[in-house]
């Protein structure tokens, strides 16, 4: 059973669109795995649309929350009524130009991405079916594969640890984050199984220990630019993430 | 500042879901775009949404070209897209506020990542929504209100409700199952869904 969920915040980020496309993937893909995130991230989309499209001291406060982490928009006015905004708007040109085209959205599913790793098979999260893998890279059980996300320090990868591996002794600098895709693993504070999100920050030090074989997804930042660790990540646009 | 936000949004749901927004009316713009491609139901949504995503889309990005596109993309998605739109699953707020963050990650990914990769749709799948109408359903059923709403159903359109979304029965297994033909399974299940469409439209 999944005991490790993403913290409040980092859902709320989510939702608003406000996480890298690195940590927002582990996220979809955790939630798919569990009705209980799944449950609060529905809630939480609904919030945020009626706080954002109602017309009231709300919506002001929003605006205003976000604005206030935001300089560059400080030059411009956003207390405009809707009727002003309408008319800085040319609504005709604008619905005559989109609705011109009668074309409906095609809507195909990705066929499932796999990947071997030391002669085992796994099927990958569609989440990540349009995300551009690396070369594998192997140091005995250990099977690296980065996903290329440009997401400057923060790298993403899978990371496959055969039967009887493990991943030495190591502390981070900033944050790890751990999404078990397959199989478990074990470390000093427990057992973990399919579908558990595991964040760590620089204060845990671990030594995870897989007895069966696992495939993870791993997010990691450079300690050098993320000196407040997790903290400095959720801040959502203050950093060089967003 | 975050959080302060949310603990005033969480601190009562219902007052939310609130007369200031006219749901059955965005709803049922949003469903005569989606099947009749109603120019002036379009018309209504764009005057009623477009302001308010130039308004968001302003506190995001630096400057005012980059925020009409957010409107001019959000708007097209909407129209193109309107056929994805499931009343069954959220409110026609909850799903065009979805299609404003795809269409603004998107767009801060190319702007900051250089990236033209289009994450948005992996990471939030509208079609996949509207394809696994089932997994939704069951979210919505474990609502208690909806459960006695479908308490409320004649037992036969009961019994293909619940085999098809508890059990997760094809209209075809349940055809087997119950030894119906398909296509009264297929009637029995339309009206059921259309009947609690309407009892959730008016408590939503
Ligand atoms: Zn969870």
């Amino acid at each position: 059973m999944i005991t490790h969920h993403p913290k409040f915040e980092l859902i709320q980020l989510f939702v608003n669109g406000q996480l890298p496309a690195s940590l927002s993937a582990a996220i979809a893909i955790h939630a798919d795995m569990c009705p209980k995130c799944q449950q609060q991230i529905a809630l939480l989309t609904e919030q945020m649309a009626e706080v954002s499209f109602e017309e009231d001291s709300l919506q002001a406060d929003l605006e205003q929350s976000l604005t206030t982490d935001n300089d560059s928009t400080a030059d411009y006015s956003t207390d405009l009524t809707d009727e002003e905004t309408l008319e800085s708007l040319s609504i005709d040109d604008m619905v005559d130009a989109i609705t011109m085209s009668d074309e409906l959205a095609q809507t195909t599913v990705a066929a499932d991405k796999t990947i071997i790793y030391q002669n085992e098979n796994y099927v990958l999260p569609k989440t990540l079916s349009s995300m551009t893998l690396g070369k594998k890279a192997t140091i005995g059980k250990l099977s690296r594969t980065r996903i290329q996300l440009n997401e400057n320090e923060v790298r993403t990868s899978l990371l496959q640890i055969a039967p009887g591996g493990g991943v030495p002794e190591h502390t981070h600098k900033g944050f790890e984050l751990t999404l078990l895709l397959e199989g478990s693993f074990h470390d000093e504070k427990g057992e973990y199984v399919k579908g558990d999100f595991i964040m760590l920050d620089s204060s845990v030090q671990h030594h995870p220990i897989s007895k069966d074989g696992c495939l993870c997804y791993t997010v990691a930042n450079d300690a050098l630019h993320f000196t407040q660790g997790i903290n400095k990540l959720l801040n959502p646009i203050g950093g060089l993430i967003y | 500042m975050q959080t302060n936000l949310l603990s005033k949004v969480t601190s009562d749901k219902s007052r939310y879901m609130s007369d200031k927004i006219n749901h059955p009316e965005l709803c049922q713009w949003l469903d005569a775009v989606a099947t009749q491609r109603n120019k002036q139901a379009f018309t209504n949504l764009f005057k009623f949404f477009a302001p308010k995503i130039l308004r968001i889309a302003k506190t995001k990005f630096p400057n005012e070209a980059q925020a009409n596109e957010v409107v001019q993309e959000t708007m097209t998605n909407v129209w193109r897209k309107a056929h994805l739109f499931n009343s069954d699953k959220g409110a026609a707020t909850t799903w065009v506020y979805t299609v404003m963050r795809n269409v603004t990650f998107d767009m801060l990914r190319k702007i900051q990542g250089n990236k033209e990769d289009n994450l948005s749709d992996d990471i939030w799948p509208m079609a996949e929504s509207m394809s696994s109408e089932e997994e939704s359903f069951n979210d919505h059923l474990e609502n208690k209100q909806l459960l006695s709403v479908l308490e409320e159903l004649p037992e036969a359109q009961q019994e293909v409700v619940k085999g098809f979304y508890f059990s997760e029965m094809s209209q075809e297994q349940l055809a087997t199952h119950l030894n119906l033909p398909l296509g009264t399974i297929k009637s029995r299940l339309r009206l059921a869904l259309a009947k609690l469409r309407a009892q959730l439209g008016e408590n939503s």
